[in-house]
């Protein structure tokens, strides 16, 4: 378990047990959060039941530290216990909204004290060997394919780029030691990356 | 490049999780005020999110939903007594039936031999009706090991031992966490023989961060930890408010 005050004995993360993903529908997810703005308790239990195996695994792999990770889905939880009333259907699915938080809350954890990537070739490997998970928990899967359609149009360099950033929270500085360039370049290759995506999603 | 194109990619390495954090704190703050970069921002979400499609999903340990359960009682019940005109009995048989539940999981999370605390917390509310808020980590159905209260007004605190006694070659730490703060506890200084703490021990914490903060007392070498977290078991707990007629910790 994670305490707060435990000495810091958690090592390298696992990869843990995988769950059964239990297939609930985006809409009833969003129905869920409807619960939890009005506070609903059985909601957020079965919420949480849902959705905290997908936001353990996002938030996992950016901090590559079970007890460390499983700490930021706590603070996630609580700010969605908080801010669910907050939650836009027209602007974000609920999942969206909920990896979000996710991801803000790992990132902002990894950049304020930067752990060394260690094993940077474990990770570009969890890269190659993607699988496409049988059922798509975050988009419907016509989202998913056009973004990977997309994303192979990229430079390998450029899209193993921002998959490393978006999936392991790889920082400008990472990746510009990983990929031997200049940080400014690593900026110029992403700012070019993210164009032409928003280029070929645009519809 | 245009500006809004600076501000385009700007949203979109925010998204993507690339920028330091200081540029990240800046985009966090400009949001608040820029509907234009907030737009872009949920835009990029939207438009990346495909990308968290093949994380492979880990399953929590149980545990962990029980600690977001106990913080979410810990918050609903303080909403509620800020709510409630009269703080009355209930309070403190809602309260009582929690302390049960904490005893139980508490003991069975850990198997560590722990100290115990209690912490009160004693803020006025605005119509000057005294409002308290308790917490008790209790392990092995023993007594606390030590009761602090909190005056948030002036922001000093007060700890008296109940069973706790002086250990030799060891000290009491005690530390403070909260999301404010950063993923580490920090320490609050090391409890001294007579069991107190400097003055100005709570000084640089704002009132509000202390209602939300997790406090938290670990054994430690003499002296206290050498590395600036906690080395030695530990125990901590949120806060819970209890009626101003403050019952004693049960048992």
């Amino acid at each position: 378990m994670s305490e707060p005050f435990s000495s810091s004995t958690t090592g390298r993360a696992s990869s843990g047990s995988e769950s059964p993903s239990q297939p609930v529908s985006p809409d009833q997810i969003s129905e869920l959060l409807k619960g939890v703005a009005a506070k609903d308790r059985s909601a957020f239990a079965t919420l949480y039941e849902a959705t905290a195996p997908k936001l353990l695994g996002t938030i996992i792999r950016i901090l590559n530290n079970r007890g460390w990770a499983e700490e930021v889905v706590h603070d996630t939880y609580i700010k969605i216990w908080r801010k669910a009333d907050q939650f836009d259907a027209t602007k974000a699915s609920a999942i969206t909204w909920m990896v979000t938080i996710a991801r803000n809350g790992a990132i902002d954890e990894l950049r304020k004290q930067p752990a060394s990537r260690k094993a940077p070739e474990d990770e570009l490997n969890q890269l190659a060997s993607k699988e496409p998970n049988a059922q798509s928990q975050v988009e419907n899967q016509q989202t998913v394919n056009r973004l990977n359609l997309c994303l192979e149009e990229l430079e390998k360099d450029r899209r193993d780029m921002v998959r490393l950033a978006y999936l392991n929270g790889w920082s400008r500085a990472d990746l510009a030691t990983h990929f031997d360039q200049p940080v400014n370049t690593v900026k110029t290759w992403l700012h070019r990356a993210l164009k032409q995506l928003k280029g070929c999603l645009t519809p | 490049m245009t500006d809004r194109d600076d501000l385009d990619m700007l949203a979109a390495e925010f998204v993507l999780g690339t920028l330091d954090a200081r540029e990240r704190a800046a985009v966090a703050v400009r949001r608040q005020s820029e509907p234009d970069l907030d737009e872009m921002i949920t835009a990029w979400e939207r438009r990346l999110s495909a990308l968290a499609d093949e994380v492979t999903p880990v399953t929590p340990d149980p545990e962990l939903y029980q600690q977001i359960e106990q913080h979410i009682d810990a918050l609903e019940t303080r909403l509620a007594g800020a709510d409630t005109d009269s703080h009355d009995k209930s309070n403190v048989v809602s309260l009582h039936k929690r302390l049960r539940r904490w005893q139980w999981s508490t003991a069975l999370a850990s198997a560590a031999a722990m100290v115990l605390v209690a912490v009160l917390i004693f803020q006025p509310a605005p119509e000057q009706r005294p409002q308290s808020f308790v917490a008790v980590f209790q392990q092995n159905d023993q007594q606390p090991a030590f009761m602090l209260s909190v005056d948030l007004n002036n922001r000093q605190m007060q700890i008296r031992p109940v069973t706790a006694e002086p250990m030799q070659g060891k000290s009491y730490q005690m530390w403070i966490k909260a999301d404010s703060l950063g993923p580490n506890p920090r320490s609050l200084g090391v409890l001294s023989d007579n069991f107190e703490l400097e003055r100005a021990a709570l000084h640089d914490y704002d009132p509000e961060l202390l209602k939300e903060a997790t406090f938290g007392i670990s054994v430690e070498p003499e002296g206290g930890s050498p590395t600036g977290q906690p080395t030695g078991p530990a125990i901590h707990g949120y806060l819970y408010p209890v009626a101003d007629e403050a019952p004693g910790p049960s048992h």
